[in-house]
């Protein structure tokens, strides 16, 4: 019973708005993920979700119930913080423990408690240190006892694994899933990690600015992102953006000195609207060395391209180069041996291709 | 925006952190600020033993500074404070320089040099009285040496009492100097020295040159509180000379303390304390605004 | 060799300065001391610098117990004990206060609290000279005029100002985050308090108390002006017991009397000296 309604919440400090009317409807048991970039007000709407701070305006419902005035303890809520935030002169069992000692659960319940969720996280042996003997791996498996004991109805995380290195994260992120799948509680998450959105969520809201630019499942966030803005957040090295005439319902580029009219999926929008620029939005896999394709021929395009830069990162290679003037990335496979130079024979796939409004950056299409 | 904001019910936990200020808040504004203007009214009434409330406008503070006794105090208090505080900023200065010399028993230097801030004024004021004693103290000794016409007689001298008293601040105070300024030399990163002296400089100049700017701050808060303590001088002046030999070596706060408790005269004595608070107002204000501001930018 | 020689010299130079100072510091407690074991004969025959020929604890003796303090010969004794029982509870009150007042100004503040803080902040620096006369007055409106209870107040109220800075800029650095956190563990005002913030704040509470006895019992200024024959402090009688002349000056009683004024202040500068600088520097620097 873990529904969650956030209903227009507004808030401001003075004068200052930094949310400006959040919605989101969170399903019980859902994961959902919060991403955008520093200062949206991502750590904010989780201070209020949790009732640390009050919404200027709007309203919050968990579990059917309006909660909006509620004090922290009430809701039932439980946080797991960027810093962890673990009591330092507390014990890693009385960390655990505090918040139902706060909540007078009897000690015997609280001791079975600490015993299950520390079987859970696979801390029980590190019980009686204090937080300052702990590895960061290890105060994040405390950080998250410390919510898991309460079993409350809703998790919030912000960015909780971002102090961890980079293999400790990869584990960690496994293991919440792990939980989530187990556990089934709801949770919003924040997370300035791509791929631990992509892997954890069940839905994304993407925020700016105080606003959410697009709430949607993962496929939907990457696949048809709403706007320029959410289509480079997402996405890793980001969508090319090239700007392009159209004619005929194609986009036209340039690369290696010729011009290519590219199909796009979408003229019939262009045209209704009456645009005869936009810009081009095209992953950088959707622009590959020349490889059969299942799909539909008509989508694929052959041209050259000079490529200035080639990364190679392992499991494939980036390649740079340009189109119209712009820079442009490409993912291709290492196993196609390609380096750096001119007129590389390439092929490009617009079937996803996408294009946005010049002028607000919205999808077209 | 037409939604409004629901008022927030008003339980006892959400009033709880102003309750818990409240009083101190209230207090605060009752017996110091409140107290201020209490003070500043009374120096413009023609108060004597009892608060009396005709205003009278300047004439107190006309009388005060007709009186020689408070063009006496004023006086060495320019003096003791130039004195006090340059000897205490550079003795404490000096004796830093040489505590950050990677000492051996600096620890037990350190505690030697601040243990007479851990004492009072008035006990401080005793033992100098007893050393600086004409007929007995520091005079007998260096007479039984063998210099038979020596004199020093500061302590009963109208016109070098005053330095009686620097000598015991002094004594007092540099202790505390010293520790401020060792704590800046231990912030300086070592290797600046040494860029220093490879760069050509002998340590002196490595120090006059390129330590001394850093501590610029610390000389400013040094300063600062060494004045503050000079216009506060109150016990040790009671203590080591009583003000005398008749009133010559009187500071503000004894003359204050003279004719607003003593001598009933409190017009007289309300309007020294408002020039004393002035004094202090001319040097916290700046350094509070600078430190506050500081502290912003630097957080 | 010639650097290494020059080196040592600058060595032995910078030793002397020290130890040269060392002695001026230490002179005024040596005199003290020695002075306070010697009878009024040697004083008067022998000079300043002089070892006690024939150590004796009379000054010791008559200092505490029957010295002449103005008009009354009963020692500081009794003093020493006004001076405890002022002491004792003005230090434990101001403290207490200024622990919450800390916590509130640094992790509950609300709109008025900075000014607040500020205005306190202020008071810290202001010279006592200008509240000395409505605070005589409220006193003996309060009939608490020349009591022990009259000074307790007085001492409470211009030092919750320091303690209060104390402990907020020393709650300052606890992570909000663990507020936070504690809230939604279910935890109220108090309980935070009591469970998250107390038990770190032992080097704080030291460095406030000890700043408080210090200036507590070396105070005189508030010791003369509100307490009357019978609740001087022990400051007040030091300064009567040298000042009063019956007799003769005896100056071995006046020393042992200064060493016995000074004594707590010093034991406690001794023992827990780190604390006291510590304090110090809190308390000059930032206030
Ligand atoms: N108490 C406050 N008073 C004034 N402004 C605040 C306060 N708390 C946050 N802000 C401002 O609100 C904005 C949003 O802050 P918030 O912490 O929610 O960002 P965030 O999205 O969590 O960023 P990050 O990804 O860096 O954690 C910031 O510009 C911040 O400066
Ligand atoms: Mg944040």
């Amino acid at each position: 019973m873990g529904s969650l309604l956030i209903d227009n919440v507004t808030k401001s400090f003075g004068e200052t708005n930094i949310l400006k009317g959040i919605n989101i409807d969170i399903q019980d048991g859902e994961f959902l993920i919060l991403v955008g970039p520093s200062g949206c007000g991502k750590s904010t709407l989780m201070n209020i979700i949790a009732g640390l701070e009050d919404a200027t305006s709007g309203t919050l419902e968990l579990a059917g119930k309006d909660v909006t005035l509620a004090s922290p303890k009430d809701r039932d809520i439980a946080m797991v913080f960027q810093s962890y935030a673990l009591y330092p002169t507390m014990n890693v069992a009385r960390n655990i423990s505090f918040g139902l000692e706060m909540r007078k659960v009897p000690k015997e319940e609280r001791d079975r408690i600490v015993d299950e969720v520390a079987k859970l996280l696979q801390i029980d042996h590190l019980l009686d240190r204090k937080p300052s003997q702990l590895s960061g791996g290890q105060r994040q498996r405390v950080a998250m006892g410390r919510a898991l004991a309460r079993s409350p109805r809703v998790f919030l995380f912000d960015e909780p694994l971002s102090n961890l290195d980079a293999k400790l994260r990869v584990e960690m992120r496994t293991e919440i899933k792990k939980l989530h799948k187990r556990l089934g509680t709801t949770i919003v998450y924040v997370t300035h990690d791509q791929i631990e959105a992509m892997t954890l969520a069940d839905r994304i809201a993407v925020m700016k600015d105080g606003i959410v630019q697009q709430l949607g499942t993962p496929d939907e966030i990457y696949n048809n992102p709403a706007n320029m803005f959410v289509a480079g957040f997402m996405g890793s090295p980001p969508m090319n953006f090239i700007e392009v005439e159209v004619e005929d319902g194609q986009a036209i580029v340039e690369s290696a000195g010729e011009t290519h009219p590219l199909k796009l999926p979408c003229a019939e929008a262009i045209a209704a609207k009456g645009l005869n620029r936009v810009v081009l939005g095209i992953r950088p896999e959707m622009i590959t060395e020349p490889k059969p394709a299942p799909e539909d021929q008509d989508w694929l395009h052959s041209m050259s391209l000079d490529f200035d830069v080639v990364e190679p990162m392992g499991a494939d290679t980036m390649a740079i180069g340009q189109w119209n003037g712009v820079d442009i990335h490409s993912r291709l496979s290492p196993k196609a041996g390609m380096t750096a130079g001119k007129g590389t024979e390439i092929q490009v796939n617009t079937a996803k291709a996408v294009a946005f409004d010049i002028q607000t950056g919205e999808r077209i299409c | 925006m037409s939604v409004s904001k629901a008022k927030k019910p008003m339980t006892l936990e959400s009033i709880l952190p102003k309750i818990v200020l409240a009083p101190t808040t209230a207090v605060m504004l009752v017996c110091m600020y409140g107290f201020m203007i209490w003070t500043g009214a009374l120096s413009f009434t023609k108060s004597r033993m009892l608060p009396q409330w005709d205003f009278v406008g300047f004439d107190q503070y006309a009388k005060l500074f007709s009186n020689p006794r408070w063009d006496v105090a004023l006086n060495n208090l320019v003096v003791f404070g130039v004195l006090f505080i340059a000897v205490s900023l550079l003795l404490g200065l000096f004796l830093a320089i040489l505590l950050d010399q990677k000492i051996r028993l600096e620890g037990t230097l350190r505690t030697i040099y601040l243990y007479p801030m851990a004492v009072s004024f008035v006990v401080t004021g005793t033992a100098w009285k007893w050393i600086l004693n004409p007929g007995l103290g520091l005079e007998k000794l260096v007479r039984d040496l063998g210099f038979e016409n020596f004199e020093f007689r500061w302590l009963v001298e109208q016109d070098m009492a005053i330095y009686t008293i620097v000598i015991a601040a002094v004594w007092q105070s540099s202790g505390f100097v010293m520790a401020m300024f060792l704590a800046g030399l231990r912030g300086v990163d070592d290797s600046l020295i040494k860029a220093a002296e490879i760069d050509g400089a002998s340590k002196m100049k490595a120090y006059w040159y390129v330590i001394l700017p850093i501590l610029r701050p610390v000389f400013f808060s040094a300063i600062v509180i060494l004045s503050h303590i000079a216009i506060k001088s109150f016990d040790l002046v009671q203590a080591l000379t009583g003000g005398g030999p008749g009133y010559a070596s009187d500071l503000p706060a004894n003359f204050m303390y003279t004719y607003a408790f003593n001598r009933a005269q409190m017009g007289v004595g309300a309007s020294s304390a408002m020039i004393m608070l002035m004094g202090v107002l001319a040097i916290i204000v700046p350094y509070l605004y600078s430190e506050l501001r500081g502290g912003k930018n630097g957080r | 060799m010639v650097a290494n020689r020059s080196f040592n010299i600058g060595r032995l130079f910078i030793y002397a300065c020290l130890a040269a100072f060392a002695l001026f510091y230490l002179a005024p407690l040596y005199v003290m001391l020695t002075t306070s074991f010697k009878d009024i004969e040697e004083i008067r025959s022998g000079n300043l610098l002089a070892l006690p020929q024939d150590p004796t604890l009379y000054a010791w003796i008559k200092a505490w117990s029957s010295a002449c303090t103005g008009s009354e010969c009963q020692g500081l004794a009794p003093f020493f004990m006004n001076s405890v029982k002022i002491v004792v509870p003005a230090v434990i009150i101001s403290t207490v206060i200024g622990a919450l007042n800390g916590y509130v100004l640094s992790k509950w503040r609300f709109r008025g609290s900075d000014l607040m803080f500020g205005m306190l902040l202020f008071g810290c620096f202001i010279p006592f000279q200008v509240i000395l006369l409505p605070m005589a007055r409220l006193l003996a409106e309060l009939g608490l005029a020349n009591t022990v209870t009259g000074l307790v107040l007085v001492h409470v109220i211009y030092g919750v100002a320091f303690t209060t800075l104390f402990f907020r800029n020393f709650y300052v650095s606890v992570p909000t985050e663990l507020v936070k956190a504690a809230q939604l563990d279910g935890a109220s005002f108090f309980q935070i308090f009591r469970h998250i913030f107390l038990p770190v704040s032992l080097p704080i509470f030291t460095v406030t108390i000890i700043w408080q006895f210090t200036q507590i019992w070396n105070d005189f200024l508030f010791g003369v002006v509100y307490s009357g024959p019978g609740t001087q402090p022990i400051t007040v009688a030091l300064n009567n017991l040298v000042n009063t002349s019956m007799g003769g000056k005896e100056y071995n009683v006046d020393m042992a009397a200064a060493v016995i004024a000074a004594l707590p202040t010093l034991l406690v500068y001794i023992f827990a000296g780190k604390y006291f600088v510590r304090g110090l520097t809190a308390g000059a620097v930032k206030g």
